[in-house]
């Protein structure tokens, strides 16, 4: 199966699965439609593709777009029934293989042009943005998107999923960091000098891009795609600046990011589950033309608690890219997992402990990389404990994390407003704090009398009476093991 | 009649009868509810003192029980000339 190339082929494929379902009838952009997929993330359901829109005719929506793991299957041309560890190690091989840059298409085998607002038709009210959560600070253009620029002076290409809240009908207002890579060139170039920065947002990516979009990955992004899907990405140049856009997005959004204007943003439902970050004056857009595909689709990520695409996809890329760092720095890991419902806070490393301060060598690691201002808690358990089932992991820790010797606490690290347990100085200022949870017996113990042994059915008895149980289990009278 | 509303971290923010500035978002029905414009405006905890509606929600998006009536003096333009 090939990876989908458009949101369109991934909703087919979807439907075809029984992972998307269509709703016929009508739905209302407020608040309706952000609760069906509310509720489709927090059952797990199939994702909705509304494709009737309240004082929207011709526009439809995706909601929850990767908010399975089947879905995350799908996306890369997978088997939709592939276990997590075959989709974790599938990302790993994509993505330390060949390059595929991408390839620049004329702008009549682009869709994303085959409607175009400019000068006074550009009104970001004749999109249907929908108002996600009552409650939020506005109607959000951006929830499952791109945000496309190029650094001034590198020229490298950044896209980057930063939520946009529409302000007026040419305004929208983000929440750029200042640790992301478009926060650094704001800070870095564009703010002091007082010079705007083109953007460009696509809306309806391919799941690819999405994933690329957000994946903390240092390959640029345009790249990263086409490794992720086997073939180059399809790019067209915007009408309005000199950035590329993926060609078969269903919506895109052209302007410039004011340096010397800001307006109100927020509050919106995160992925931690809560409303946290405070509303606040962020990053301005200004949106000078507007492109968008015939009956186009705007997707919604709703997030809120477990599980959307702001845990589950993100848990998936922030742990792999971790993996990668702490392979490429030669440390023994056997594998890095974040479970979702962690809202992607905890980082479980299994580790071989050949070494005295592994875990914190593991846990500084991961702080200080460019993945660090996203987690806070960081678990290294070693190798014999199977580190995606989080009974085996929950007591690793209960059992091996000396709470004196084994708990190591940083102050004053990386953050976002967006910790719910963080202190309101803290949320408005971007301060963390970290912690690592060492559930390793110490290398310096007798491996022979004060390493406890595990008492379990897999560790405890020899193979032959292992086999034999099993062999015999349901001749013992018990039902089938699934 | 319009309806607008408006986020405060404390409802005292919107002092009764003064001249205030604030940034309310539109709840008329229609393609552009919940777009936002800055005013010069005032409020009053009289409902029937000025035409227009305002109902407040709070820092993280609660609605507040306490309604306002508001009159809108004018549009305060933060935007620098260059964008427009
Ligand atoms: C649904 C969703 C929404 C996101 N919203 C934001 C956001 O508003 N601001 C932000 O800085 N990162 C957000 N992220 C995370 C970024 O997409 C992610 O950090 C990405 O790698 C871009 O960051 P970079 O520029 O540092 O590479 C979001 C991720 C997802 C999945």
């Amino acid at each position: 199966m090939a990876a989908p190339r458009s949101n369109r082929e991934f909703i087919e494929a979807c439907v075809k699965s029984g992972d998307a379902v269509r709703i016929k009838q009508e739905v209302d952009w407020e608040n309706e439609a952000g609760a069906i997929v509310r509720r489709a993330c927090e059952l797990a359901a199939p994702a909705p593709f509304m494709e009737k829109i309240k004082d929207y005719p011709g526009f439809s929506y995706f909601g929850a777009p990767l908010s399975t793991y089947r879905r995350m299957a799908i996306s890369l041309g997978m088997d939709p029934a592939s276990p997590l560890p075959e989709i974790g190690k599938e990302y790993l091989k994509r993505t330390n293989g060949e390059v595929i840059p991408p390839v620049v298409v004329d702008r009549k085998d682009a869709p994303c042009k085959e409607n175009i607002l400019k000068g006074k038709d550009v009104d970001l009210c004749r999109l249907p943005v929908p108002l996600v959560h009552d409650g939020d600070g506005g109607r959000y253009v951006g929830t499952w998107h791109a945000v496309v620029t190029k650094h001034p002076v590198r020229g490298d290409v950044n896209w980057g999923m930063y939520r946009q809240m529409m302000f007026d009908s040419r305004t929208m207002s983000g929440a750029v960091f200042p640790f992301s890579d478009l926060g650094k060139a704001l800070n870095d170039y564009y703010l002091p000098r007082g010079e705007s920065c083109p953007f460009a947002t696509a809306i309806g990516l391919s799941p690819l891009a999405a994933m690329a979009a957000c994946a903390p990955s240092p390959i640029p992004e345009p790249e990263l795609v086409g490794m992720l899907a086997g073939e180059p990405a399809r790019l067209v140049k915007c009408e309005t600046n000199d950035l590329e856009v993926p060609a078969d997005a269903e919506i895109i959004l052209e302007g410039e990011i004011c340096p010397d204007y800001k307006v109100e943003e927020g509050p919106f439902g995160e992925y931690t589950g809560y409303r946290t970050s405070p509303r606040d004056f962020r990053v301005t857009f200004r949106v000078n033309c507007i492109t968008y595909r015939n009956n186009a689709t705007m997707t919604i990520s709703n997030m809120g608690v477990p599980q959307d695409e702001g845990q589950l996809l993100r848990s998936f890329s922030l742990g792999l890219e971790l993996e990668k760092l702490l392979k490429s720095q030669g440390i023994p890991v056997t594998g890095v997992y974040m479970h979702p419902r962690s809202t992607h806070h905890m980082m479980i490393v299994g580790v071989k402990p050949t070494y005295s301060g592994v875990a914190q060598q593991i846990g500084q690691l991961a702080f200080g990389s460019k993945l660090g201002p996203w987690f806070h808690m960081v678990m290294v358990v070693d190798d014999q404990t199977d580190i995606y089932n989080w009974d085996e992991v929950y007591h690793a820790f209960c059992t091996r994390c000396h709470p004196a010797n084994g708990i190591h606490i940083y102050r004053n690290a990386p953050g976002t407003p967006l910790y719910p347990f963080a202190t309101p100085h803290e949320r408005k200022h971007s301060i963390g704090s970290k912690v690592v949870f060492d559930c390793l017996w110490p290398t310096d113990w007798d491996k022979i009398n004060d390493v406890p042994t595990l008492v379990s059915f897999k560790h405890v008895y020899p193979k032959d009476i292992q086999d034999k149980v099993l062999a015999n289990w349901t001749a013992y009278g018990y039902p089938p093991v699934k | 009649m319009n309806q607008w509303e408006v986020f405060v971290n404390d409802i005292k923010e919107l002092a009764e009868d003064a001249d205030l500035e604030l940034t309310i978002r539109t709840l008329n029905a229609g393609i552009h509810k919940y777009t936002y414009k800055r005013v010069r405006c005032q409020v009053s905890s009289d409902l029937k003192k000025h035409a227009d509606q305002l109902q407040v929600r709070l820092g993280r998006g609660q609605l507040s029980a306490s309604r306002f009536s508001i009159k809108v003096l004018d549009e305060v333009q933060r935007l620098p000339e260059k964008y427009r």
